[in-house]
């Protein structure tokens, strides 16, 4: 994913005034961003919809504490993450959820047909597709993801490891199968 | 033996163990595997932007702008009880008695619709960022009468003036009662 995110310094400055069209600027320049990423890691479209209006929520209330250190969609990608997180904790099935990640001895029918990266990305659970995007695609550390996640950094690092398996796994069937 | 998907993970995040670094360096097969991780990462990065279906700013900016009248009534409302403290106070001190009445007649109207308008409660129901926009107006203009009815306190002309006052505020009371009832009617309730 290429897209420009640089903002004027003048439109961040009217943003923190209240300025509704340079907030709404702000809106437009990351509204993809933050959906791209909700949507990889939420279960469903509508999830990363509440996530990226949360998301804005927070920065519209927020924004008068962002000091300028470092880019701006660093500090929106941060409120992202954590609302997106926040989420993914609240959600009860998410035990559940864990079980079928774990229960990848059998392929499912796709896999013998061999599958692309997406698709098998979307086979993995939410939390395996989060702690995967945000620290191998976002940048973001284990640390910080444990940290959102309520879990350890051990936790973390297992997960990560485990994802790239069973991907390994989903994308080479007869790798799997040996 | 060869190094897992965790050896070779900690290893790109540059935690490998030493045994697993050494190995690598030597085997060709893990070296492929780790190329394969590289490359799942890189096509990961590289997937197309999904955007959002629907645009989520008109329920953004209804929400702020109804936070921010919720919070420019509270200080209305403390600033009409200071306002009207005031205005009792000039009754009392009135040379010209005649206006007592008029400004009373005016202050009770007032206070009527303020009690009406809380009754609509704008913080329970959705209002469209039109209606939202010309409540914010008319509350800033009422927020604004109320400056001006608290600088009147000591002013020797405030009876004529303030009776003109609490008149226009009557006014804009009326208006933004009647975007309520408008809304009230079209939802239906």
């Amino acid at each position: 994913m290429t897209l420009s995110l640089s903002v004027p310094d003048i439109l961040v400055a009217r943003a923190k005034s209240g300025d509704l069209e340079a907030l709404e600027a702000l809106y437009r320049a990351f509204e993809t961003p933050v959906y791209h990423l909700a949507r990889r890691i939420c279960r469903t479209p509508e999830d990363a919809e509440d996530v990226l209006q949360e998301t804005f929520l927070e920065v519209v209330k927020s924004i008068g504490q962002y000091r300028g250190e470092g880019h701006l969609w660093g500090w929106v990608r941060q409120i992202a993450a954590s609302k997106a997180l926040m989420r993914l904790r609240a959600e009860k099935l998410r035990a559940t959820d864990e079980l079928v990640d774990e229960a990848a001895g059998a392929p499912p029918p796709s896999v013998a047909a061999g599958i692309d990266l997406e698709r098998a990305f979307e086979q993995l659970s939410e939390t395996s597709r989060a702690v995967v995007w945000l620290h191998d695609v976002e940048g973001f550390t284990h640390e910080e993801i444990a940290e959102r996640l309520g879990r350890t950094v051990s936790f973390s690092k297992s997960q990560l490891a485990r994802a790239h398996a069973r991907l390994r796994r989903l994308l080479s069937p007869a790798v799997a199968g040996s | 033996m060869h190094c897992t998907i965790e050896d070779l993970v900690a290893l790109r995040d540059g935690e490998g163990s030493v045994w697993a670094r050494r190995h690598v360096e030597q085997c060709a097969e893990c070296q492929a595997e780790r190329e394969r991780l590289y490359q799942r990462v890189a096509q990961l990065k590289a997937l197309p932007a999904l955007r959002p279906p629907r645009d989520r700013w008109s329920a953004i900016r209804s929400t702020v702008v109804a936070e921010r009248s919720r919070k420019r009534l509270r200080w209305m409302r403390g600033g009409l009880a200071v306002a009207a403290a005031l205005a009792g106070l000039m009754i009392v001190r009135s040379q010209k008695p005649v206006r007592a009445d008029e400004l009373a007649q005016a202050k009770q109207q007032s206070a009527q619709l303020e009690t009406t308008l809380r009754d609509y409660d704008s913080d329970s129901r959705v209002m469209s960022g039109r209606e939202a926009d010309l409540t914010a107006q008319l509350e800033d203009q009422i927020a604004a009468l109320d400056g001006q009815l608290s600088q009147l306190g000591d002013s020797a002309r405030a009876d004529a003036q303030l009776v003109d006052l609490w008149r226009q505020r009557v006014d804009l009371m009326q208006q933004l009662m009647q975007v309520h009832v408008t809304r009230a009617k079209y939802v239906g309730l």
